[in-house]
């Protein structure tokens, strides 16, 4: 029997290659979008979730001020760890991860290599046991035998040593420190919060503290909020007890301080990747907006198939009919439409694999992901089984039903209940546009926004500037830039601690005439030379800017967000105290963007430094290369043992914003496969549509009907089904966009223009779509149309 | 085998109400060969489909080798309808995707029937009706006549015990549908009771019994001898 309905399904493949060849595009297009994008989202909520107590492992994070001045940070002190394994019940262990700019190359013999800045860290010992991260060479208990040993992953160990034994290998840190390799650590898994290359004791970052600053250790430095701290506790250990604890061991250890400025709040391990410390989203929300389009893609595709077997059922309800007379009974031809849905389906898998490893490296391009499509891997398979099944039974169920339930008698004659009754069809019809059309919406907007973030007025210039670490060259600042600017490819050169771009983090540590005693103002402190505002053509609200003159080591400028939070009126000639370092307002520089577009601005003060570790130097864009050779000669001869390397702001300026191009781009693409595989099944539709209405267009081109009356019959009604999917799909599009924007302190408008383009989009490309069968049909020769029947 | 009874259809549409068969009675006896005649709309074609179960009636007492059936339910009727009739259309009705002898094979496939039993069965019947060496064909290959060989053959095949044929040889030309007619009385001298709805006087000359219907109602019986 089985044997049969699949010898049945086959040959009627084959019959019908039009509608098969149109039915298996659209599936497998839509299956192998669907799974591509359900893989991206599976290694999305797979992040941080190897760990074998991930469970019980959670980050520390601080809350630091109330209301809207209130940000959740990351980064905890030194102490929270220390203290929390010592005083806090439940806590089992505890790891800090402190990132080390210390060192940017090393050497080992004569091979120098560069190392990205965050990819080196400091770590407590108990990282190798808390983590499941595996120590291939070395010893988890004593990881650092001494202060000079280091453990790194393996493919840093291939960098270095290639083949040879990494262990007791010799590293040496920017041509000065040697240590010496201890530990080989497998490479960090791709889907890992936590990562690098090289990893140092934690003792080599306290001894840094000598005693003579103000914080004198490590574990006594409430002040800097700069390890990454991950607490181990019982499963039965209440979590807010345990940041409850902390908090109150903070407020005992450093006295002075606000109940609100150093609240501790524990995050799970496993939410890091996908929540910011506040809770608000860091990428959970893309997840669930790519879940969205890959359930709507494979709907779409779904409804094709659908609609185009259910269309020419009755070209089979002979056949149904014949089958029943002699002795099928429903369940039998149920089951034997079902095999052919397999089949098809079957069909368009195999395809879609095939497609999918195709385009995987263009997707993982696009998307700026490492994914994999393995087979042999059982994650893959959920997702395939998952697809599989769902597409699967939504497209098989209703066709069969509506096929094998032909009354024989009727069918034989053509009269077939359901078949001709379109409503359904329609329905569907609409649905798949009114996805198709949300989507396009969805990804005009979010073109909008990009394009918003690249034209906003940032309130500064930060064309054609590089920067670079200056090294050696810092204590030769003045004469190389004099030198320097001699050159006409050079337009502008200034130092500063951090770019305009994105600021360096905020202190709480400040004091000016009339603060209240319960206002705490977080303010990114900027360090710079008397060139900086200048070159980065900030404008000033009021006031001057730094002169070089000694007077300015104790001169301050704000910008307005601050002056306004900080309720200063008249604000020139004002105290003002940041630190330990007591001077005066000189300027207000007007508000400029230096974070991301996400944020809004918030309180600035730049501080007079005659030289820092950063050079920014301003070219054009025609100069560019000459600038770059220009630097270069410098780099050689003061920091000849360290690669020359130097990157525009313009880059970085982009990179903060990588996530959103890597969305907009998968957006476009889904967008358009979306319309794609709607138009397929419309184009199949039209088609058939066309070929039973094939008498009735003889006759009214007998009757005198022009090929455009015609052809307007025919496309009008499957252009109104898509003008109601607009209908219906510009609301809800527009709401979860509007959602989507308020991510953004600084977003675009959603013009009704937009929707409008989506929509005329969208019934342009479905008239084309209908249309070349629509005047097909209308041309053929009445005739023969009518001869025929 | 057949006994029928004040047996009414109607047919309704939105503003008509039809009478296709009124308050009907006839019966059929086992190993009888009737042919039903009368003009086009007489109710011919719906008193063919009650028979043979295809469709219910709206009123009136059909029983079936002994058994009430006229409220079976669909499922009822197609279970009586696959063990015991066996149906010859004018048009064919193959199915353009099977093959001649995948036709054949397709009622033993609904009856249960294993495979090897089956291959027996069907080139056995195939044998038969002289069409075995088109048994890889499918039914476009074929002509009208061969057609309607393997139609009948497909209805033989479970071995059935009435013959219901609508037309015949409608479709055919007279030298083929000589033959046909042929094969139906040869089934019927082996013991399978044959009902044929006919317009063809000669056709209905190969039966014992013609039954004709005006109305829906029966107007005559001419016995054959």
């Amino acid at each position: 029997m089985f044997k049969n309905y699949l010898k049945t399904a086959w040959r009627n493949l084959i019959n019908t290659k039009f509608y098969s060849a149109l039915n298996i595009v659209g599936l497998t297009i839509g299956l192998a979008v669907g799974m591509l994008i359900l893989i991206w989202v599976q290694d999305e909520l797979s992040y941080d979730r190897f760990h074998s107590r991930g469970d019980s492992i959670f980050k520390v994070n601080a809350s630091i001020g109330t209301g809207a001045s209130k940000q959740v940070w990351g980064g905890v002190p030194g102490p929270v760890a220390a203290f929390a394994l010592k005083e806090v019940p439940g806590v089992v262990s505890a790891v800090r991860v402190v990132t080390s700019y210390d060192y940017s190359v090393f050497r080992y013999k004569d091979k120098l290599l560069k190392e990205d800045f965050g990819k080196a860290s400091y770590v407590d010992d108990a990282f190798f046991t808390m983590f499941d991260f595996k120590l291939l060479k070395g010893n988890v208990k004593t990881p650092f035998p001494n202060d000079q040993s280091i453990v790194i992953t393996e493919s840093t160990a291939k960098r270095y040593f290639g083949n040879e034994d990494p262990i007791g290998k010799i590293l040496t840190g920017d041509s000065k420190d040697p240590y010496t390799v201890s530990g080989v650590l497998a490479d960090f898994p791709a889907n890992s919060s936590i990562g690098g290359d090289i990893l140092f004791s934690m003792n080599v970052k306290k001894k840094q503290y000598t005693g003579k600053d103000f914080w004198k250790s490590m574990d006594q430095d409430w002040g800097n909020y700069y390890t990454t701290t991950f607490l181990q506790v019982r499963p039965d250990a209440s979590v807010k007890a345990v940041g409850d604890k902390l908090t109150e061991i903070h407020m005992k250890n450093q006295p002075g301080i606000k109940p609100t400025d150093g609240v501790f709040q524990l995050q799970a391990l496993k939410d890091i990747h996908l929540y910011n410390p506040d809770g608000t989203s860091a990428g959970i929300q893309i997840v669930k907006i790519f879940s969205i389009v890959a359930v709507l893609i494979l709907l779409i595709a779904c409804i094709n198939y659908i609609n185009l077997s259910t269309a020419r059922s009755m070209l089979r309800s002979k056949e149904v009919s014949v089958r029943k007379i002699i002795g099928a009974e429903r369940s039998q031809l149920f089951m034997q439409f079902i095999i052919e849905t397999v089949l098809c389906f079957s069909i368009a898998l195999v395809l879609a694999f095939s497609l999918i490893y195709a385009v995987m490296p263009v997707y993982n391009s696009i998307s700026g992901k490492q994914m994999h499509f393995d087979l042999f891997n059982a994650n893959v398979w959920q997702v395939i089984v998952l697809t599989i099944i769902a597409t699967l039974v939504a497209s098989s169920i209703y066709p069969a039903l509506l096929l094998s339930s032909f009354k024989p008698i009727n069918a034989l004659k053509g009269k077939v209940a359901g078949a001709g009754n379109a409503t359904f069809r329609k329905i569907l019809v609409v649905c798949q546009f009114a996805f198709s059309v949300g989507l396009i919406i969805g990804t005009l907007i979010i073109n909008k926004q990009l394009q918003y973030i690249h034209s906003i007025q940032l309130g500064y210039d930060k064309e054609h500037v590089f920067s670079l670490p200056m090294r050696a060259m810092q204590d030769h600042y003045e004469a190389i830039k004099a030198e320097l600017l001699s050159h006409t490819e050079i337009k502008g050169i200034s130092t500063g601690n951090t770019s305009v771009i994105i600021g360096n983090g905020s202190t709480s540590d400040t004091d000016w005439d009339g603060k209240a005693s319960d206002v705490s103002l977080l303010i990114s402190p900027f360090d710079m030379d008397k060139d900086f505002i200048g070159m980065f053509k900030l404008k000033f609200a009021a006031g001057t800017g730094f002169t070089g003159v000694k007077a300015d080591s104790a001169h301050y400028i704000l910008n307005e967000t601050a002056v306004k939070l900080a309720g200063i009126k008249d604000p020139i000639g004002k105290r003002f105290k940041l630190h330990n370092v007591d001077g005066t307002i000189i300027g207000v520089v007007k508000d400029f963007h230096f974070a991301s577009l996400k944020q809004t601005i918030e309180p600035a003060i730049f501080s007079y430094r005659p030289s820092s570790w950063q050079m920014f130097v301003k070219t054009t864009g025609k100069d560019a290369p000459t600038a770059i050779k220009l630097v270069e000669k410098y780099w050689k001869q003061y920091n000849a043992n360290f690669p020359y390397e130097y990157s525009f702001l313009d880059d970085a300026y982009n990179e903060m914003y990588r996530s959103e191009q890597h969305t907009s781009t998968l957006f476009n693409v889904f967008a358009g496969i979306a319309i794609f595989i709607s138009c397929l099944g419309l184009f199949g539709l039209a088609t058939y549509t066309a070929q039973i209405k094939v008498k009735e267009i003889g006759i009214r081109k007998v009757l005198g009907a022009s090929v455009g009356n015609i052809t307007t019959m025919l496309s009008r009604d499957f252009l109104l089904l898509v003008l109601l999917a607009i209908v219906i799909a510009s609301p809800i599009a527009w709401y979860a966009m509007n959602k989507w924007l308020m991510d953004y302190a600084y977003r675009a408008e959603i013009n009704w223009w937009l929707i409008a383009v989506a929509g005329g989009g969208a019934i342009i490309i479905a008239f084309a779509t209908i249309s070349f069968q629509a005047v097909k049909a209308a041309l053929a020769n009445p005739v023969k149309s009518l001869r025929s029947e | 085998m057949i006994k029928i009874s004040n047996l009414e259809k109607f047919y309704r549409t939105e503003e008509v109400e039809t009478i296709a068969l009124n308050k009907l009675s006839m019966e059929v006896a086992t190993g009888e060969f009737v042919a039903i005649m009368g003009p086009s709309g007489c109710g011919k074609s719906t008193l063919l489909n009650i028979l043979g179960m295809l469709d219910d009636p709206d009123a009136g007492s059909y029983v079936f080798n002994e058994i009430e059936v006229a409220h079976f339910n669909e499922r009822k009727r197609a279970d009586l309808r696959k063990h015991n009739i066996g149906f010859v259309f004018q048009s064919f009705n193959l199915i353009d995707e099977l093959t001649v002898f995948e036709n054949v094979e397709l009622p033993l496939i609904y009856t249960g029937v294993a495979a090897s039993e089956r291959v027996k069965r069907v080139e056995e019947v195939l044998d038969k009706m002289q069409i075995m060496h088109r048994r890889n064909h499918y039914p476009q290959q074929l002509s009208g006549g061969q057609q309607q060989r393997v139609a009948i053959a497909r209805a033989v095949v479970n071995k059935p015990k009435l013959i219901l044929a609508d037309e015949p040889t409608g479709n055919l030309d007279s030298s083929n549908g000589n033959d046909v007619m042929e094969l139906l009385t040869d089934l019927n001298e082996q013991g399978t009771t044959i009902i044929m709805v006919t317009h063809s006087e000669h056709d209905a000359r190969y039966s014992h019994r013609i039954i004709r219907l005006l109305d829906g109602q029966t107007v005559m019986e001419n016995i054959m001898v």
